[in-house]
């Protein structure tokens, strides 16, 4: 007689801060609890924090025209952003940029040589903006190089004005969750200044457990605010529960102190063990 | 029947009620949350003070299930950001026709209104129930994909 098991393990990356967004670098397994389509989960296979983790890091880079104003500083910072980013031989590195109908790849695994900051430099702002399109091919292409242990981040540089995508902005979210990415979105609004865009880019990356930032912190401040989060990041592993929805709804809530404040992924797909 | 029931409800609740004017606490685990309508505590006021024109905000409220010996309460927050600690053991005590919570390592409390109350061994049998017709759901639908 054969057993097949049909509960399958979520494995939760979440970040832990204060009231004043400082790391809680030595949260505790009991300080937390994780609420997973409805029920409150204390019980947890593993917890730990992440000390070092290998790194998926996709930039995607919006040269439409409606970035024209700022594309030489989008272009600036994510020049400075190669070589820091390719510093640590075991993260996969990848450029993609997206305007009118197309999306191209303006380097993987050359990111640090000469070529690809050529490239970069030869594109110009042109056409409409397909976002949501672009993120549904960014989330397929995480998708086929999944590896276990690796997390797929996305550097999302646009002002979240999409005109032209086929797909919706559901679909898009629907599959960046599929693919377990990370977002950070690097929003080109003036800060205090409320837009659609912004408000899309916030959604994209809250639902994704990432989070946004300016594009005036340059390629340091984005640098060192991801750092911070990763200093506060921790990972959590426990048995899905038993729903009949594909999809699960996720969040993490203190146990003790209320001041805490916990930033995850919104929900995650439910597949059966294989 | 109803009023058998009912009474015995209040029968199984009374120690509560009791123990809240005396400041006993109950203790409970919450088992699940979601968020949901502010309804309970945005209709009252609006009723009272507002015209037929007046519009209910529609802001989410968390929804709690709130399990303890006897009784399973479903709580409703006055606002988004209304949390109740979800610690595997939780204080707590009836207080008019609210149940006050206590947060900040018992520093103070929280209310929160009751949207349902329902006696423990019926809460049981329903998960009982519901947990059955999940697994029988997933039996078939792992036959189905053998087949």
């Amino acid at each position: 007689m054969t057993y097949r098991s049909t509960v399958s393990e979520v494995r939760l990356l979440f970040f832990a801060t204060d009231e004043n967004r400082r790391p809680v670098p030595d949260l505790q397994g009991n300080d937390f609890a994780v609420v997973d389509d409805e029920r409150v989960i204390r019980d947890f296979r593993s917890f730990a924090p992440i000390t070092s983790t290998k790194v998926d890091l996709m930039i995607l880079l919006d040269n439409s025209e409606s970035v024209g104003a700022r594309f030489h500083e989008e272009i600036k910072v994510v020049e400075e952003l190669l070589p820091r980013s390719t510093s640590n031989s075991n993260d996969n590195f990848s450029v993609l940029s997206f305007s009118g109908m197309e999306t191209h790849f303006i380097c993987a695994s050359d990111c640090g040589e000469a070529l690809a900051r050529d490239k970069l430099n030869s594109i110009t702002p042109r056409g409409s903006t397909p976002l949501f399109d672009a993120l549904k091919l960014a989330a397929s292409v995480l998708i086929q190089h999944r590896q276990t242990d690796v997390l797929p981040v996305i550097l999302l540089f646009s002002d979240g004005e999409d005109t032209i995508s086929r797909a919706s902005f559901d679909e898009a979210v629907q599959k960046i969750l599929a693919s377990g990415a990370l977002i950070y979105a690097i929003d080109f609004a003036d800060p205090g200044g409320p837009s659609n865009g912004s408000a899309i880019l916030r959604t994209l990356a809250d639902d994704s457990g990432g989070r946004t930032i300016s594009l005036e912190s340059g390629a340091e401040g984005i640098s060192s605010q991801i750092d911070a989060d990763f200093r506060a990041a921790y990972v959590v592993t426990y048995a899905s529960p038993a729903t009949s929805s594909e999809f699960h709804s996720v969040g993490v809530f203190p146990t003790r102190n209320l001041n805490l404040r916990l930033r995850s992924r919104c929900g995650y797909y439910h597949s059966h063990a294989p | 029947m109803k009023n058998l029931f009912l009474l015995s409800l209040s029968l199984i609740a009374l120690p509560a009620l009791v123990a809240g004017q005396g400041g006993i606490y109950e203790h409970g685990s919450v088992v699940r949350m979601h968020m949901g309508e502010c309804t309970l505590a945005h209709h009252g006021f609006m009723t009272a003070f507002g015209n037929s024109a007046t519009e209910v905000p529609q802001e989410s409220c968390p929804e709690y299930t709130l399990v303890s010996e006897k009784v399973v309460f479903v709580l409703v927050g006055k606002s988004s950001n209304q949390l109740i600690p979800l610690a595997e053991t939780i204080d707590f005590r009836l207080q008019k026709n609210e149940l006050a919570v206590r947060v900040d390592d018992a520093k103070h409390e929280t209310k929160f209104a009751i949207k349902e109350m329902m006696v423990r061994s019926e809460w049981d049998r329903i998960q009982r129930h519901m947990d059955e017709q999940m697994r029988a759901s997933q039996d078939h639908g792992l036959a189905k994909s053998q087949d």
